[in-house]
């Protein structure tokens, strides 16, 4: 267990448990998804959260497979920090699509809030992770600069925007040690800090978004969790649960 | 969608090799996918990408000819027995 405080713990606890849930929801659309190369490419960009999750788990507990597979896998619900965005299940091909884009742009910018960091692991994870995020990214800005110009995909892709936009804004919400967190040097800045610049991103690809008209629900500093997130930690669980004490 | 040809190089003196082909819309979705399916492991360290219908490739009668030109072959056979041919033709005078 390494020797950070609560607040530290909990910064990157939200960073990790978002990681870990969005890698997991897009590894499972292999074998489901469009075409085999889309297939193939999203399952290995969610294996790139999953071990972007995997590092920011190793800074806290240490390299030991059982502690982090205790961290990862084995904590109650309200313990986990997660935002209600990647808790969601989506069924549908073109709200992952949009939930992949909306993602990345704002996960490129939360690396950066470790960038510096008094931790100096998650400036060196954080480093890594960029190098990781452009291709991610221009993996969606490819997938949308073709369908955005398809009038049929256009539309359910602005359907998809307009559902999703205000559980996107749940990424924006910080724990509530944040202000510690930052005091320590831990992060830069707030998650909230992010979200004019990612707002603009968002605005220069789909085109300008009413944010007015886009209200977050109250999510309680990521202590609530969506309901999709019991059956999808069943799900995770899955496999662990047959044999918890079996070393893989 | 267009068919592309995927090829990739390790590091050092090893030459391109053909490693399988892929499915994409344009020449961008088709380097993107082409980084996803083959080269997640770090299986090479130099990409290229081909689109299929630029690559020249003639009928199979084109080359059908070469297939039986044994003199070019240059396993030494013929050679060894002609010369001992000609050894047992010392011998036996």
């Amino acid at each position: 267990m390494s020797d950070f405080s609560p607040a530290a713990r909990q910064a990157i606890l939200a960073f990790a448990d978002d990681e870990h849930l969005m890698g997991q929801q897009h590894t499972e659309w292999i074998g489901v998804a469009p075409f085999l190369e889309e297939d193939l490419a999203f399952a290995s960009i969610g294996q790139d959260e999953l071990g972007h999750a995997a590092l920011l788990f190793e800074v806290l507990v240490g390299g030991d497979d059982a502690d982090i597979d205790a961290l990862a896998f084995f904590r109650e619900a309200p313990e986990w920090r997660s935002c209600r965005f990647v808790e969601q299940t989506l069924p549908e091909w073109g709200d992952t699509l949009v939930r992949h884009w909306l993602y990345d742009s704002a996960e490129e910018l939360r690396w950066q809030l470790f960038d510096g960091s008094s931790i100096q692991a998650l400036a060196d994870i954080s480093e890594r992770a960029l190098s990781e995020e452009r291709f991610h990214r221009q993996h969606g800005d490819a997938l949308l600069d073709v369908l955005l110009t398809v009038t049929d995909a256009q539309e359910r892709l602005m359907g998809s925007l307009s559902r999703l936009l205000p559980s996107a804004l749940t990424m924006f919400d910080g724990v509530a040690e944040e202000a510690q967190a930052i005091s320590e040097g831990v992060v830069q800045n707030s998650l909230a800090s992010l979200g004019p610049e990612w707002q603009a991103r968002v605005d220069a690809r789909f085109g300008a978004v009413d944010w007015q008209g886009v209200t977050a629900r109250d999510v309680a500093q990521r202590t609530e969790r969506h309901a999709d997130f019991a059956p999808l930690l069943a799900r995770m669980l899955e496999v662990l649960d047959l044999d918890r004490s079996v070393t893989w | 969608m267009a068919t592309f040809e995927v090829f990739l190089k390790k590091d050092g003196r090893d030459e391109f090799r053909h490693v399988g082909a892929l499915e994409a819309a344009n020449d961008e979705l088709a380097l993107v996918s082409a980084r996803e399916c083959y080269v997640r492991r770090g299986e090479g360290d130099r990409l290229w990408v081909v689109r299929r219908d630029h690559v020249l490739s003639p009928d199979r009668d084109f080359t059908a000819p070469n297939a039986d030109k044994p003199h070019r072959h240059h396993s030494g056979e013929a050679v060894a027995a002609r010369r001992k041919a000609i050894r047992k033709a010392s011998a036996d005078e």
